[in-house]
């Protein structure tokens, strides 16, 4: 137990410990606590002022990762491979669905597994990231939109493996990338905002009914047979294409194998269709997001 | 340029009582609530954790914050670190306010001591130069630079302690809240920590303490606000609030227990003393307790089994004595009457109890009356609660055996 008298020593030491780091910079910035808030009144300003922990959190993920796995991030690199390989003997070899020109089925499917896979492990980790970091959303404040963002970030790390595989192997089957790679990076932001979306709503539901995490898998997989994934976009047929695009999902996967080997013409109307889409469901998990986070660390 | 740091107006915060989900009995009316107004009055379950509290905050002004187990304390805090969204009421905040309402979370168990206080440091604000800067100087006030580069799951319990209390401490915030996170590591550390908040305050920072440990809310705070089931009882002169709170304690009906109308007993005094029959608080590791008890019965009571039960400040039932069970067996009770109890030497390490007394009606059968009978704290140089010394001590017997050719240091210890 302590006592009054054993507390005083020693603070010479602590003082100056305490005065060696930053001075304290005492800020005038009001903080008003108050139970309600405008419904448009986003606080993105606080996101941004809280970019140091989504960077830390991102990083933290990333190194986590494959940390005590044996083949570490080759697992990265494994796990589309093996993906491909099944696709290829099932839909290739077996099922023989066609591939538009003449790219090899293998290179066919990499092109939009990479993306893909990007996409669905944004959505998984951003939507049930409000739950497995419970302990913090219950003792520390920050905007918890950090945490879908993060999400939706780190698994970008093993996109661009992903993609680095992807050119490899096109070398391998003759197919020569063109100045159409230029459309990659704004296609995975995309993708990356569209995973944003999903998760802005699924990740509050999550948070009080758990059913989210299973529903996940499947919804994910059904998504996938929904996109162009193992087949090709022009295999829909023609008065069907519009209902299909409104996937955003399809103008993301078939404007990636344009750009990565120039097959087709992406669908402008598609991608239109499917990018107002989109947009509507980011703004309205924003709106949704933000209406549920005062509730969270009471119902985590 | 105001002097104020914490001006809440009227805090209040509504719980819903029953399992979480039931609020919403579908996913559509999740969906609805989310954008409307919940209406405030809806239903019978539902419980103010806390209601009405405003008090205003001076800059660099220490305040503790005391009461008993769910009387508010650690939803205030909670609510002024904007963890939880208040049902009614504000607070404005001048400042920088770090919150430490548990020490290490967010600490990552793969991840690496160096790691880990980067991490650590984001998650509680700081930006990334500002640990950088400070980086040595967490590392030497957590004693632990050997481990920095060892993955945290491999730390022995103090160690992580000691390390997210280090960035903790380095914060430096304007307004700090601390939820009884001093009380960590072993003695040394925990004087250090002490140490670190009192240079704190000669800073100027403000803070707010929560603590079950009423000699650190004496040393550290002049001022105390009291909370009582989540209303704020007394707001003034620490030495003042707790007498307050003491007095209204002694005797309070026991809060797990529910009284039934036709109570056969009440406990109508209850004193704790040492040995030589001097009322007191404070006992010595190994010393006797003499715990004596006044009751006045309502009607007469058949075989009334008595017991005292003695709990840690942090809900720990430690052990318990009973009439019955140490042989005493009382036929009838009629009228008033007094019970002493001399303990066995208390071997219960140095913190904060609770004495409960309570008597069970005809020998086991139900609870008739339960009331708090006063705190008292147990002291050890060394072993205490904080250190993770267990729940009590008895020393043992120890015995070495070496090769014959090496000297003997010890043969064996007395226990």
């Amino acid at each position: 137990m302590m006592t009054q008298t054993e507390v005083i020593n020693d603070k010479a030491a602590l003082d100056a410990a305490a005065d060696g780091g930053m001075r304290s910079r005492t800020s005038n910035r009001v903080t008003r606590v108050r139970p309600s808030r405008g419904l448009f009144d986003l606080e993105l300003d606080l996101v941004w002022y809280y970019r140091g922990l989504l960077i830390t959190l991102v990083k933290r993920d990333i190194m986590v990762l494959y940390r005590q796995a044996a083949l570490g991030a080759a697992w990265a690199v494994i796990q589309p491979i093996f993906a491909v390989i099944i696709f290829t003997i099932v839909f290739g070899m077996v099922a023989k669905l066609p591939t538009p020109g003449d790219v090899p089925y293998p290179v066919f499917a990499f092109a939009a597994i990479v993306p893909w896979n990007y996409f669905a492990e944004a959505v998984r980790r951003g939507s049930t990231g409000l739950v497995n970091e419970s302990e913090l959303v219950k003792k520390v404040y920050f905007p918890r939109l950090i945490i879908p963002l993060a999400g939706a970030i780190a698994p970008l790390v093993d996109f661009v493996i992903g993609f680095g595989v992807l050119l490899v192997m096109m070398m391998a089957y003759g197919v020569m990338p063109t100045w159409h790679l230029l459309a990659v990076p704004p296609l995975v932001l995309i993708a990356g905002l569209l995973a944003l979306s999903v998760s802005m709503w699924l990740g509050p539901i999550n948070v009080r009914y758990r059913d989210v995490k299973h529903t996940l898998t499947f919804l994910l997989q059904i998504w996938m047979y929904a996109s162009p994934v193992v087949y090709s976009f022009q295999m829909i047929p023609d008065e069907w294409k519009w209902a299909y695009a409104l996937n955003p999902m399809v103008g993301v996967i078939e404007g990636f194998r344009w750009a990565v080997f120039g097959e087709g013409n992406p669908d402008v109307i598609a991608m239109g269709v499917g990018g107002a889409l989109m947009l509507i469901l980011l703004f309205g998990g924003l709106l949704f997001f933000k209406r549920m986070e005062r509730s969270f660390a009471d119902l985590i | 340029m105001t002097d104020i740091a914490i001006k809440a107006n009227g805090l209040g915060k509504k719980y819903q009582l029953g399992a979480m989900g039931s609020q919403h009995d579908s996913v559509r009316d999740l969906f609805t609530s989310a954008f409307r107004k919940k209406k405030s009055d809806s239903g019978p379950k539902e419980f103010w954790a806390l209601r009405n509290a405003s008090f205003e905050i001076k800059r660099g002004e220490n305040v503790g914050i005391i009461g008993l187990n769910g009387a508010g304390k650690s939803t205030l805090l909670k609510v002024l670190s904007q963890i939880v969204t208040p049902t009614e009421g504000t607070a404005d905040i001048t400042g920088r306010l770090g919150a430490l309402l548990e020490v290490g979370t967010g600490f990552h168990q793969e991840l690496t001591g160096r790691e880990n206080v980067f991490l650590y440091g984001a998650i509680l604000g700081m930006s990334r130069e500002e640990v950088d800067a400070k980086f040595d100087q967490i590392v030497a006030f957590a004693e632990i630079e050997k481990f920095i580069d060892t993955p945290v799951k491999r730390y022995s319990s103090g160690m992580y302690v000691r390390l997210a209390f280090a960035v903790a401490a380095h914060l430096d915030p304007d307004i700090l809240l601390l939820d009884e996170v001093l009380a960590v590591g072993d003695f040394s550390f925990q004087k250090k920590c002490m140490d670190f908040a009192r240079s704190l305050e000669r800073r100027g920072s403000t803070i707010l303490f929560v603590s079950h440990n009423m000699f650190s809310i004496k040393a550290m705070c002049p001022r105390v606000i009291y909370l009582k089931q989540g209303q704020v009882a007394f707001d003034g002169p620490t030495d003042e609030g707790l007498k307050l709170y003491e007095a209204d304690n002694h005797l309070a009906e026991a809060p797990w227990f529910k009284r039934k109308a036709e109570a056969p007993l009440v406990f109508t005094d209850v004193t704790l003393r040492n040995e030589r029959g001097e009322e007191t608080g404070m006992f010595d590791f190994g010393e006797r307790m003499v715990i004596r008890i006044k009751y006045k019965t309502l009607r007469p009571m058949e075989r009334p089994n008595f017991g005292v039960g003695l709990n840690r400040s942090d809900d720990i039932h430690c052990c318990m004595y009973s009439t019955i069970e140490d042989g005493l067996d009382i036929p009838l009770i009629d009228g008033e009457g007094e019970l002493e109890l001399l303990t066995p030497p208390i071997k219960l390490i140095a913190d904060l109890y609770t004495a409960m007394i309570y008597v069970r009606e005809s020998g086991y059968g139900d609870i008739a009356a339960a009331q708090l009978g006063g705190t008292f704290h147990v002291r050890h140089p060394v072993y205490s609660s904080y250190a993770a010394f267990g729940v009590f001590h008895e020393p043992g017997r120890w015995k070495i055996k070496q090769d014959p050719d090496l000297q003997v240091l010890q043969q064996e210890t007395r226990a």
